[in-house]
């Protein structure tokens, strides 16, 4: 297989983990675009405008300026998501979905207009940390194993209990003395960071970035890759993320009609997978195998 | 000076009241259904390129098809009438494929943005594929017999302009009056307000919800019209720009709110038109600017109901 | 009624009663749900709350637990108001509840759904949870055990990995009531902890409540319309009517108060409509 098809597989599956982590806690937001658009132009722009970090003529660049560079892009997006968040983490449903397609938007239109992110055209040329593009299958393959594992981790931990706690009833969360915005906004800065960081991992990638990186569209589409993947574990976002992002350039052979049957699976998907591709009977399935080493301590309560 | 202000407030007054219309799309469904039709944007796009070719506008569908066009084309009212109802037909069919299979699982409302989506995209795509990714022009008679520009109060403003906003504030009239008056009309509200109780009075709630779709559909290709022969056909994507400002109108006018929906158009057009030329890249993100702020203020929109959970 | 001096309040001025209802009022709209409605619930009693339908018995819970504004008076917590605080800050300072019609997590199991209530307690250091060292399955291994714990008390532990959606009604309030307890509560809230119980599971039920009492030196606060019930469990009893409190004492005193009587008979169908 292509490589470059690989790691934007491996892309869509990292972007798909960014938009599962609010939905965990049941908040549908679709602010990953934004995130993901902060990282990428904060990366192209640092990575070509600041010689400080080494970017050399042939167009090559440090490792460890862009292993910088991914934690500056999950910092920024970070950071701005601590103050979207407080905004808009207090309306419920669909305001919500529709407050952070706003923040999308605003975050387009800026990128596009701002002096120094080269408008329509974009910031090009940007240096490259890997000879090729399989290169980049090493940091795209780590970034989704350290995502995956964080959210396996979650899965034990108090967090993690009180996001499914939150999804469930918000209210009954609260009486039972959950901070529900506190929850909601961490797994809302966690989704950020990640979603920055890969765009850090596409600026390079990609060798341009421009406006249209981070569009509405995108983010209904990452939305289908959580919804056909399944909602209900991580593995959900990623299978979705890697067959959504392989499929339209799998269908290139059938030239022009290729967007208008990949608009056909996202239309028929939910009727055909209501619970998405990796269902809870398949978790718990493969629940049973992975026990007890996936539930440490539970055999010290067993009767 | 007062020519330019009042050609500014009109152009605005103009543009605000095809939000408006874009809103209004979105409310009829989500008043029925409870959920968002993310299609309307492509919706929209599919009524501007209908009353383009409707009107033997040629297509050349990137070259695959150079110079093709209808043989015979209508004059601009017939062409923008039957393109709207045309759009509302293809919005039933949005309906039956995106909408109708998920309800009949009662699936969770969240799958209603994705499948909608996906019509959308189809919908766009297939006007790629078939009309090409190039804009179009109307050709300068379209609006033949309309005068260039109108004295009004000792200014001349463009007549297209007027033109848009008198369809505009037209199909919102004849849409309150029908709600409000006629039978049919009721019986969408009546399900829009309590579907169970409406179902016991009879009331076909089936129906009702494609009549919302018929008509939601028809307004977004009305709106696409408008646009098409008053600015031009830039791209089968120019309906998602327009889809997407009718969202902001939406929220801000309060979800569900048909006078809403209409106050926040105008509002939002007028805005828009008073931004500087110089920053005009910055007035796509003013509507969103704008309904951060409301949400922030207002976490249900200006005119919109607060709701109460009940434990 | 005595108060156990070892369970003197911790907070607040020694004399003043654990929970203090100061002329506490609701409106919604137009409606009048509690009007000026007083009482004070005493460290370590069993407190009963009955009245027909809609005397507001719910919204006063809605009141106590920070759901719903209050439109006038005041809600004071070992002295100190806490009118106005959300309801996790409430939780917090040692107040949970239950519903009445029933809020679990169904997609988690039972154990899950105990531990969610355990929370406070399962905060480790994020290092520590994201490694998962030794000190960390430890701590786990011993919270898993305290939500065995809770779970056998209700009789729930053999059922500990199942799904909370899968439970019948009876369960499903017990399983509330347990993950009420696992918050750590002065005070429990129970709405309607009986309902859809048959006779013999009530009187289980009762016997339970009072054991709690003793074992986790809890006061309880309890709605219930079965009245015989409350009648044998409650040290006092409040009584609502359309929002006022009509009563206020000892289970005989109620029992021969006229307001009652009369608001009882008033009211007679639509109680024994609830009772099915």
């Amino acid at each position: 297989m292509d490589p470059a098809l690989l790691v934007q597989m491996l892309i869509g599956a990292l972007l798909g983990i960014s938009v599962y982590l609010p939905l965990a806690t049941g908040q549908l937001t679709l602010a990953t675009p934004a995130f993901y658009a902060v990282g990428g132009t904060l990366a192209a722009l640092l990575s070509t405008r600041w010689p400080v970090l080494g970017a050399r003529i042939d167009g090559s660049f440090p490792l460890p300026s862009f292993l910088l560079e991914l934690a500056l892009g999950g910092a920024l997006a970070g950071l701005l998501a601590l103050l979207v968040g407080r905004i808009v983490l207090r309306l419920q449903g669909i305001y919500l979905a529709i407050a952070t397609i706003a923040l999308v938007e605003i975050v387009r239109v800026a990128i596009l207009n701002l002096p120094f992110t080269g408008g329509a055209v974009g910031i090009f040329g940007i240096p490259q940390p890997f000879p090729s593009a399989a290169g980049y299958l090493l940091p795209a393959l780590a970034l989704l194993l350290l995502a995956g594992w964080v959210c396996q981790r979650l899965e034990v931990m108090a967090l993690g209990r009180a996001m499914a706690a939150v999804r469930e009833d918000e209210l009954a969360a609260r009486c039972m003395g959950i901070d529900t915005t506190q929850v909601k906004l961490t797994a809302f800065v966690m989704s950020a960071v990640l979603a920055g960081g890969t765009g850090v991992l596409a600026a390079h990638f990609l060798n341009t970035w421009n406006a249209r990186q981070g569009s509405f569209d995108s983010a209904v589409i990452m939305l289908a890759f959580v919804i056909l993947g399944g909602s209900r574990s991580w593995l959900g976002p990623v299978l979705g993320g890697l067959v959504l992002t392989a499929l339209p350039e799998l269908l290139r052979p059938v030239g022009d009609a290729r967007l208008v049957l990949f608009g056909l699976v996202i239309l028929s998907g939910p009727a055909l997978f209501p619970q998405g591709l990796v269902t809870p009977g398949l978790l718990e399935r493969l629940g049973r195998l992975g026990d007890p080493a996936g539930r440490p301590g539970a055999e010290g309560s067993r009767p | 000076m007062i020519e330019a202000l009042l050609q500014t407030l009109l152009n605005g007054a103009a543009s605000g009241g095809v939000y408006a219309l874009v809103a209004l799309g979105y409310t009829l469904v989500f008043s029925v259904l409870g959920v968002i039709n993310f299609a309307l944007g492509a919706l929209f796009s599919l009524g501007g390129y209908l009353t383009y070719l409707l009107m033997g506008g040629r297509i050349s569908a990137n070259g695959g098809l150079p110079g093709w066009g209808l043989p015979q084309g209508l004059s601009f009212t017939p062409a923008l009438l039957l393109a709207a109802l045309l759009t509302g037909l293809v919005s039933l069919v949005v309906e039956r494929l995106a909408f109708a299979p998920l309800r009949r699982r009662r699936a969770e409302p969240l799958l209603y943005l994705i499948t909608s989506l996906g019509a959308g995209l189809v919908l766009v795509n297939l006007l790629q594929m078939l009309m090409g990714a190039e804009g179009y022009a109307f050709p300068a008679t379209a609006l033949a017999g309309l005068p260039d520009a109108l004295q009004v109060a000792g200014a001349r403003i463009r007549s297209v302009q007027v033109l848009l906003l008198a369809v505009c504030a037209a199909a919102v009239i004849v849409l309150t009056l029908w709600l409000e008056r006629s039978r049919s009309g009721r019986a969408l509200k009546a399900v829009a307000e309590d579907a169970t109780t409406a179902r016991l009075l009879g009331i076909d709630s089936g129906a009702m919800l494609r009549l919302a779709f018929l008509l939601s559909g028809a307004l977004a290709g009305l709106g696409g019209g408008l646009i098409g022969v008053s600015i031009s056909l830039p791209g089968p994507y120019m309906g998602i720009s327009y889809g997407l400002k009718g969202l902001a109108v939406l929220v801000l006018g309060g979800l569900g709110s048909v006078p809403g929906a209409i106050a926040g158009g105008l509002l939002m057009g007028l805005a828009e038109a008073l931004v500087p030329g110089d920053a005009s890249g910055w007035r796509d993100a003013l509507a969103f600017a704008i309904l951060f702020l409301v949400l922030l203020l207002r976490p249900s929109g200006l005119l919109g109901r607060r709701q109460v959970e009940k434990v | 009624m005595t108060v156990d001096p070892r369970l003197a309040p911790t907070g607040g001025s020694a004399a003043s009663p654990l929970l203090e209802l100061d002329a506490l009022s609701c409106r919604f709209g137009g409606l009048v749900a509690l009007d000026q409605v007083s009482f004070a619930v005493q460290q370590g009693e069993i407190f009963g709350l009955i009245g027909p339908n809609g005397a507001g018995k719910t919204t006063l819970f809605n009141l106590i637990s920070g759901l719903t504004p209050a439109s006038g008076g005041q809600v004071r917590w070992r002295g100190e108001p806490i009118g106005g605080l959300g309801p996790e800050r409430i939780n917090r300072l040692g107040i949970a509840r239950t519903f009445q019609n029933l809020r679990l997590f169904d997609s988690l199991t039972l154990r899950e759904n105990v531990l969610v209530g355990l929370h406070r307690e399962t905060r480790a250091p994020l290092v520590e949870a994201l490694s998962g060292n030794a000190g960390f399955r430890a701590r786990q291994a011993a919270l898993e055990r305290r939500a065995g714990e809770l779970l056998a008390l209700f009789g729930l532990d053999a059922r500990a990995d199942d799904s909370a959606a899968n439970l019948s009604y009876g369960d499903r309030r017990r399983l509330e009531i347990a993950r009420a307890l696992a918050t750590g509560p002065a005070l429990l809230l129970l709405d309607e902890p009986a309902a859809g119980m048959n006779p013999a599971e009530k009187d289980e039920l009762c016997a339970l409540i009072d054991r709690l009492r003793e074992q986790f030196q809890l006061t309880v606060l309890i709605i219930e319309h079965h009245v015989p019930l409350m009648m044998r469990l409650c040290d006092r009893l409040a009584v609502l009517n359309f929002g006022r409190r009509i009563a206020l004492g000892s289970p005989e005193h109620v029992r021969h108060d006229p307001a009652v009587i009369e608001a009882y008979l008033g009211g007679q169908a639509s109680a024994a409509g609830e009772r099915r």
